[in-house]
Parts: C-alpha cells; sequence; structure tokens
C-alpha cells in the first residue's frame, strides 16, 4: 500500500494513495517524510528559490534515506517562461541557475548524473480557437500542440482544411494514423481521440485554463541528455542507460523543465524526443516513456477526455487524472534504494516508481503545500 | 447617470465605466461593454466550486466573463478579475447563450456555474444566458460577492436557481482595508433577499489575525438565516497582494468553528489538501451523510453519497439538498 502525506504548512496528514481515506501510520519511514516535508515548505511554482527547493529537499532527503538512484525535476523556469515570457537574459540567467542547482546536488552527493532537457520554450506566436466547431475540441492538461477532435461535422472539416492551408495547423491525424505510428507500442485506443490536431511549431490550441501561456514548447523533434556513457539516440534509451549505470554507482537522474538543445549547458547529444511526426512535450508522456524505457503516448494520450473519469469513487484522488500508478517505470525495477523530488506536481509519485517521492502539492500556479508519498518502505 | 447593477452605483459616461469598467452609458440606458464575452469553459466537479448541497457528484461546466466590482486584495483570479476588461478581450471567448448552453451538453456537463469573477458586472448578457438555460433545461449557478444593489439581487436571484455568496468579513475596517467596499451590509441584506428564493451556500475566507474575529458574529448572523444554511469557511490561499503573507493555521481556525456546529450544522473547513472537514454529518443522529475529498484548490470531490435521496439512511432526517444526486456520467453522451 502506498501512503501519502500532505503538508499543507503546519499541518500534516497520511492517507491511503489509492483510496484517499485517512490512514494511522506512524512508521519510521512516515516519520521520516513528515519531518523532511516541515523542514521544507514549498515556494511556490513561480517563486525565485522553487529550483532551490528541489535541491534543499533531494539533499536532506538524501541524508534522511540513502538512496542509489535519484529522480529530479526542476521547473520553475518551465512556469516561469510559460507564463510570463522574461526577457532573453533573463530567461539564459534561469536556465543557468537551474543547472546550478543540478550541479550544486551532484557536487554535495557526489552521484553520477544523467541530465535531460525536456525541451526548448519559443514565445507563442499565437493561439488557434476551435471552440466553435460543431464537434469537441479538447486540449488537454498542459499541452499546447495537441488538439483531441470529436464528433467533427462536414463544416468542421472544411474548417480544419482551412487552418491546414493556413499553416496554423500542421496536420489532422486520425487515430489509426496515430495507432499505426507506434504500431508495437501496446495501445489503449479507447482513450485515443477521433482525431488528433497538431498545431505549427510556436502555435497552441486553446484550451480552458484561464491563463493563456506566452512561451510553448518548441517542435523538440530532439531534445538534449548528457551522461557518462555516450550513444542515447532516443528518448526510449535513457533509462537503459541509467540502468546500466546503476549497477556500480549512485546515480542521479535529473531533468531540466523548459529546455532543450538551443539551451543546454553541458555537453549533450541530442536524442529523438518521439517518432516521425510525433514529439513529446514536457507532461507525463514523456517522463513516462524516460522512465520505463517504451513509448507511452496511449496511457493518457494527447486531447483525451480525462474529465469522463473523473467522477466519484476514482481511485487515487490525490494523483490527478492518474487512474493508477504506472508499471515499469525506473524505481520500480531497482532492487535498491529510490527517491524522487521535484517541482511537478503528480509526476514525481507516479512517473519514477521512487520508494519515496516529494513533490510540491501545487495546481494552476495555486500553492498548497507538499506531498509525500511512499511507495516502499522494505528495503 | 448611475449604474444600478451594483451597490456602489458608479456614474456613467464620459469615458467612466464604473469600478469594475464592464458598463457604459447610452442613450440614457446602462449597457455592457463586452456582452457575450466569455473568459473560460471549462469541466468541473460541482464539489470543487465549491457546493456541497447542489446537485452533489454533478458535472458543472464553469464559466466567467471579466472584472469585478470588489478590490480583494487577496484575489485568486486577478489576472482576469483585476485587470483591465478591455485588456483581456483579446483572450476571451464568443458564444451566444445557445452556444454555451450546448458547450456545456457536449462536454456532458449537467449544470453551468460563473466562477471565476462577479456575475453582477455582466448581468444583461446572464440573463439571455439564464433564458436559454432554462429552455434546455440546464440549471444554472453562480459564486457572487452579493454586493449588488437590490434590483440586481432580485435579477441574480432570476438567473441562477443556486448560489455560493463570498461573505468576506463583517468588520467596516476590513472591508475599507481589503475589500475596497465602506461597509458588508448590502452583503447581509442579499443573503437574506436571495436565500428566501434560492439555493444559497455561504463562503468566507479567512485570514488569521484579520478577520478570524468575524467568525463568530458570522456564524450568528448565518444561523438566523436559516440553520441549513451550508458555510464553507476557507483558509485563505494567500495570493495577488497577499501572496507572501502567512497561512492561517489551521488547528485555530478549527477551535473557532467549533462551537457553531451545534447551530450550524453543515461548516466546511477547507480550501487546503487533506481537510478532514468536508464531510456531511447527518444534524439529528449525526451520522456521516456525504463523503468528500479535500484538493484544495485542486477541486474538492464527492466520494461517497450515502443518503437515500436526501434522506439520512440511519435516521431519514432531510438533509438540506437542492436538487438530486447527479451521477458524473449521467450527462455523457445526450447532446
Amino acid at each position: 500500500m502506498s501512503l501519502a502525506i500532505i503538508d499543507a504548512r503546519e499541518w500534516q496528514t497520511v492517507l491511503d494513495l489509492r483510496t484517499g481515506r485517512k490512514r494511522a501510520d506512524d512508521s519510521p519511514a512516515v516519520r521520516l517524510a513528515k519531518r523532511v516535508l516541515a523542514r521544507h515548505p514549498f515556494p511556490g511554482d513561480t517563486d525565485a528559490r522553487g529550483n532551490r527547493w528541489v535541491t534543499d529537499t533531494a539533499l536532506d532527503l538524501v541524508g534522511e534515506y540513502d538512496p542509489q538512484f535519484v529522480f529530479l525535476i526542476y521547473a520553475q523556469q518551465f512556469y516561469l517562461f510559460r507564463f510570463s515570457c522574461p526577457p532573453a537574459a533573463e530567461r539564459a540567467a534561469m536556465i543557468d541557475a537551474a543547472f546550478a542547482e543540478a550541479e550544486r546536488f551532484a557536487n554535495e552527493t557526489g552521484f553520477c548524473t544523467v541530465v535531460v532537457g525536456t525541451g526548448d520554450m519559443i514565445p507563442t506566436a499565437g493561439y488557434i480557437d476551435l471552440s466553435g466547431l460543431d464537434g469537441l475540441a479538447v486540449t488537454s492538461h498542459w499541452l499546447t500542440r495537441y488538439c483531441g477532435l470529436y464528433g467533427l461535422s462536414g463544416k468542421d472539416g472544411d474548417e480544419l482544411r482551412r487552418l491546414t492551408a493556413s499553416g496554423l495547423v500542421a496536420r489532422v491525424a486520425g487515430k489509426d494514423e496515430l495507432l499505426s505510428l507506434f504500431a508495437d507500442v501496446p495501445a489503449a485506443a479507447e482513450r485515443l481521440p477521433d482525431f488528433l490536431a497538431v498545431a505549427r511549431e510556436g502555435y497552441c490550441f486553446r484550451s480552458t485554463l484561464l491563463r493563456r501561456p506566452l512561451m510553448v514548447p518548441a517542435g523538440n523533434e530532439v531534445i538534449p541528455v548528457s551522461a557518462p556513457l555516450a550513444g542515447i539516440k532516443s528518448i526510449t534509451e535513457i533509462s537503459g542507460q541509467v540502468r546500466k549505470l546503476l549497477a556500480d554507482r549512485k546515480v542521479a537522474l535529473i531533468l531540466l523543465e523548459g529546455v532543450g538543445v538551443k539551451d543546454f549547458r553541458l555537453p549533450h547529444e541530442p536524442c529523438a524526443n518521439g517518432r516521425g511526426w510525433y514529439s513529446y512535450e514536457p507532461g507525463e508522456a514523456q517522463y513516462l516513456t524516460i522512465s520505463t524505457g517504451s513509448h507511452q503516448i496511449f496511457s493518457y494520450p494527447p486531447g483525451y477526455r480525462s474529465y469522463r473519469e473523473d467522477g466519484e469513487n476514482k481511485e487515487y484522488p490525490f494523483s490527478g487524472y492518474f487512474t493508477s500508478l504506472p508499471s515499469g517505470t525506473l524505481g520500480q525495477g531497482f532492487a535498491g534504494r529510490s527517491i524522487a523530488v521535484g517541482n511537478r506536481s503528480m509526476f514525481m509519485h507516479t512517473v519514477p516508481g521512487a520508494d519515496i517521492a516529494v513533490e510540491c502539492f501545487a495546481r494552476n500556479l495555486y500553492n498548497q503545500g507538499c506531498m509525500a508519498v511512499i511507495h516502499r518502505q522494505d528495503k | 447617470m448611475k449604474c444600478n447593477y451594483c451597490e456602489r452605483r458608479c456614474e456613467l459616461g464620459d469615458g467612466n465605466y464604473g469600478v469594475c469598467r464592464m458598463y457604459r452609458e447610452e442613450g440614457g440606458a446602462v449597457r455592457e461593454r463586452f456582452p457575450r464575452r466569455w473568459s473560460t469553459y471549462a469541466v468541473s466537479r460541482i464539489e470543487s466550486l465549491p457546493f456541497y448541497h447542489a446537485y452533489p457528484g454533478s458535472r458543472s461546466m464553469t464559466i466567467g466573463t471579466a472584472g469585478c466590482n470588489l478590490e480583494c486584495r487577496y484575489c485568486a483570479n486577478a489576472f482576469v478579475a483585476r485587470e483591465d476588461p478591455a485588456a483581456v478581450q483579446d483572450a476571451m471567448y464568443d458564444f451566444t447563450p445557445a452556444q454555451l448552453v450546448r458547450m456545456a451538453a457536449k462536454l456532458g456537463c449537467h449544470n453551468i456555474v460563473f466562477t471565476v469573477n462577479e456575475p453582477t458586472v455582466s448581468l444583461p448578457s446572464l440573463l439571455e444566458l439564464g433564458a436559454e438555460s432554462r429552455k434546455a433545461g440546464m440549471p444554472l449557478g453562480c459564486l457572487t460577492n452579493a454586493y449588488a444593489t437590490e434590483e440586481a439581487t432580485d435579477l441574480l436571484a432570476e438567473v441562477f436557481s443556486f448560489v455560493n455568496v463570498s461573505l468576506k468579513g463583517l468588520s467596516r475596517a476590513f472591508c475599507r482595508q481589503y475589500l475596497g467596499i465602506p461597509n458588508a451590509g448590502p452583503v447581509l441584506r442579499n443573503i437574506k433577499r436571495l436565500a428566501a428564493t434560492t439555493h444559497v451556500e455561504v463562503t468566507t475566507p479567512v485570514i488569521q489575525s484579520v478577520n478570524d474575529g468575524d467568525i463568530d458574529p458570522i456564524a450568528e448572523f448565518l444561523a438566523d438565516v436559516g440553520q441549513g444554511i451550508p458555510w464553507h469557511v476557507f483558509r485563505l490561499l494567500p495570493e495577488y497582494r497577499m501572496k507572501y503573507a502567512a497561512y492561517p493555521h489551521i488547528a485555530a481556525i478549527d477551535a473557532a468553528l467549533e462551537k457553531h456546529r451545534r447551530t450550524l450544522p453543515y461548516i466546511y473547513f477547507h480550501n487546503f489538501v487533506g481537510s478532514e472537514w468536508v464531510n456531511t454529518l447527518c444534524p439529528h443522529c449525526g451520522a456521516t451523510v456525504i463523503e468528500r475529498f479535500s484538493l484544495g484548490c485542486g477541486g474538492d470531490r464527492l466520494d461517497r453519497y450515502h443518503c437515500r435521496g436526501d434522506a439520512c439512511p440511519e435516521c431519514g432526517y432531510r438533509i438540506a439538498i437542492h436538487g438530486q444526486r447527479v451521477a458524473w456520467n449521467a450527462k455523457e453522451g445526450t447532446e
């Protein structure tokens, strides 16, 4: 059973992660998590101390738990870029600071690091509004480049052809096209939209989020990877590299959000960030692909209607749209101790599969506090 | 001429659009500056808005416009409500009332709830929407600060069948300093007025050392309006001009609420993740009749609904519920 320890500042509670029900648990692991959470209140997604919080919390957890594998996400710059589009010099300074935090963690722990940038961001060139279709257009989660389309009429087809001819929409792919692109990947087709619209690079489908993104992920056909062993050609090869390294050393897999090949500060190799015309945006599909070593586009596909599964009795009520814990993750298959820390909500306790995960509990930039999840306490 | 929608009664004309900046004078009448312009249409659980006693479990489509008639220092939606409405029009959606109702149906929503900003600043558009949603049999609700004139309050009651009023504080000093209004008198008047004809829930965001002294008099006022009124006491999530304020202390606020739970059986203390004060207990026998999860601003959710209809399964006491429980996917595919 996985336990969730919530820290809403000066107030903590322990829950069963799957059912959401309160648990009375005072095990050493729970006490450890409570101590760490209490010492590190989350400053906020866009706060200048957001990335420092990741390093400080991770260092504390390393000291308390002595893991061999650490999974970190630094996302502060991603949120700031997305909603404020700072001038280039400020953006460069923020990226420098993110790398400095990753380096601080490595220097203070001596861990071998594999650092991955999840992709460059560019200023939003324009917004595509599909709310006037007869059918339904759905942009899921925080994705901007992909839009699921359902129940299109003939008139809608004309409108999409017009948008494609004008260059705003790069492609409208049918369900079968997406399935055949990832033909080797086990598919849960029922979540796929009838069609998937892909925006031209820099353009963004309007979503129901109130805040409009001022910067969006670039096309990012490739993303940068800095690792001790060379030869990573695809996003699916990162986890294999990490597993090899874990055989004889302590390893930290570090993801830097909103940083791509253009701004990567370490020697790196570019690796394919998807397949064919489909490239990942930062989100659970990209992280899960990194963590599991296989493409994960179908678990929660772009443009799917997550709200349909959001009703009463949904399991994992504190895990956002996740309806189960992913399998095949790096931490899950690792016999040694592992932790995950990051300022990206939900993903830290789902994607890495680490024994103990600490994440901010923020939604749409509203800072509620932190959550730790203990998946394993038998190591 | 003076605007007659909000209690401020701003002078319009000559480039004056009122505090909300949403109305103008034209030919001796008050007109909307940006009619039928909407800031969002999003799917939400009704518990997360929050409505705990209206259509439990239902799927709502939340909407909003722009602008507000108050100047709350802690506004959570300042990027829409406190911006100059003219400056955010390029981010708005154009929907006729019929299109908006159809969108809600396409999204499988049971009802539409105006949540983002203050409905009083867009009443003409909402009157149109009200007529359309009535035709479609789709209930309409809203969150409001209720700082409206009596005439406008009657219009709100005409449009919306369920309303959550934000009663933010009572003291004059608080109203002046934190809300930008002279006093809460009109809000209290309008809560009584709305409660006479409409389902009303009330929300109070508590800021420690600022308005926590108002907990007792607010509880007494609400008990006087009706003991069945649900009261959501929010732990303030500091935002906007109070972004760096301390988070209120949960145990202290809970202790202040405890003595009122006898006279107001539907007190909920939430707006923070993991809250333990979000279930409904039967006022007669104390059985837990509705269980919920609190995800803070991430949205609360129904966990288990134990009532039989609106009655306690243990003793049969009628719980104050507006409408019926609605299964989450009840309207899916009916469009």
